[in-house]
């Protein structure tokens, strides 16, 4: 009996060592007149975006008879196994609402379009608060200073019957925040 | 008081003795100075011979940053018997042609190599992939470094902040052989 518990004591202290035991893979060299040694190396790169070169818009005497539009190119960059990933975009105003603001006066909608390439001047409308997801970069790295310089486009509009509301002579404004997450 | 001399037969037999001493002197003298020539030779009678041992993997784990060089280091045990301890030391990489580069699928990580020839380290001098940093030196005295200093050289890998920010997510592994030969 004392030597069946002895045999299964030492037969589970062996199993623990080898469930236990570390995968070493590293190897020392020999004595001689070469010696060769090895290490195996890990590192794991987590899922990562970064959004840059954005710029701020201004429209300067906008004539209200036309919509004012600005478009402008910026660095998306990811790098997933698709480089994929979402945006989602959140204006100043209420409920995170796409819109300007002047004191008193009433606040003035602008819209939000998003393009997965540079060099756009439309692309797919956001709604506040709301991802758009399935976009790809083209961006080699973190902030397109290799490869392309830009990778997407943002653009942001007025239309002409919003600028007829607004006073003339008063600035007006507010902050649009675009979150990028990797998909 | 009679003499007594010995009988010719005797006197014949002490004579031959005498010619086959004279006759190998000459041989025994040679055999003596290739001896002492063998033993007193300032040619070293220990053949230089080398070793490394230590060696650990190394694991960065989850690199957080992308946008900073990630490094990790190891003090190693160097021995060298050499005249002056002196070495060279070899690497190469698990990448194509022996380079330095991690690998995920049909993904690759560059990273860096640095060698110094003092414990303790965190840099060093940049190894090039086959390439051989002569001139070494190692305060070892034992060839497993059980006695004196207990490591005598610095392994230090490096990924680099261009190389991570461009980097595809995922898990990535390679190996790094290093070549020790005396000098």
């Amino acid at each position: 009996m004392f030597n069946q518990v002895r045999c299964a004591l030492v037969a589970g202290f062996a199993a623990s060592l080898l469930l236990t035991s570390p995968a070493f893979a590293s190897t020392d060299g020999s004595f001689g007149a070469t010696s060769t040694g090895s290490v195996i190396i890990n590192a794991s790169v987590p899922g990562r975006v970064r959004i840059s070169g954005l710029t701020d818009v201004t429209f300067a005497n906008a004539d209200p008879s036309a919509a004012a539009s600005d478009a402008q190119s910026v660095c998306v960059w990811s790098n997933t196994s698709t480089r994929g990933y979402s945006i989602t975009a959140s204006g100043s105003g209420a409920s995170n609402a796409f819109t300007l603001a002047s004191g008193a006066l009433p606040v003035v909608p602008y819209t939000v379009e998003w393009a997965q390439a540079s060099g756009q001047t439309s692309g797919t409308a956001l709604a506040a608060g709301t991802a758009l997801t399935g976009q790809t970069s083209a961006a080699i790295n973190s902030d397109c200073s290799a490869g392309p310089s830009a990778s997407a486009s943002l653009v942001v509009s007025i239309g002409s019957p919003i600028l007829q509301t607004m006073t003339a002579g008063v600035t007006y404004n507010g902050t649009l925040t675009l979150v990028v997450a990797p998909e | 008081m009679e003499r007594m001399y010995p009988s010719p037969g005797i006197r014949f037999r002490h004579l031959q003795a005498a010619r086959r001493t004279r006759r190998s002197a000459p041989v025994l003298t040679c055999c003596l100075a290739v001896f002492l020539g063998a033993v007193l030779s300032p040619t070293p009678a220990l053949a230089q011979r080398v070793r490394i041992t230590s060696l650990t993997d190394v694991d960065f784990g989850v690199i957080a940053n992308l946008q900073a060089d990630s490094r990790r280091s190891q003090n190693i045990c160097l021995f060298s018997n050499s005249s002056g301890n002196a070495y060279s030391v070899a690497a190469s990489g698990s990448g194509p042609g022996g380079s330095f580069t991690l690998a995920n699928g049909s993904s690759a990580l560059a990273y860096t190599v640095e060698w110094s020839q003092q414990s303790g380290q965190t840099s060093g001098t940049a190894l090039t992939a086959n390439g051989t940093l002569s001139g070494q030196t190692s305060a070892a005295t034992h060839q497993f470094c059980n006695s004196g200093p207990a490591t005598s050289a610095s392994l230090t890998i490096v990924l680099r902040a261009a190389e991570l920010s461009r980097a595809r997510e995922g898990s990535y592994r390679g190996s790094l052989t290093l070549l020790i030969a005396p000098e």
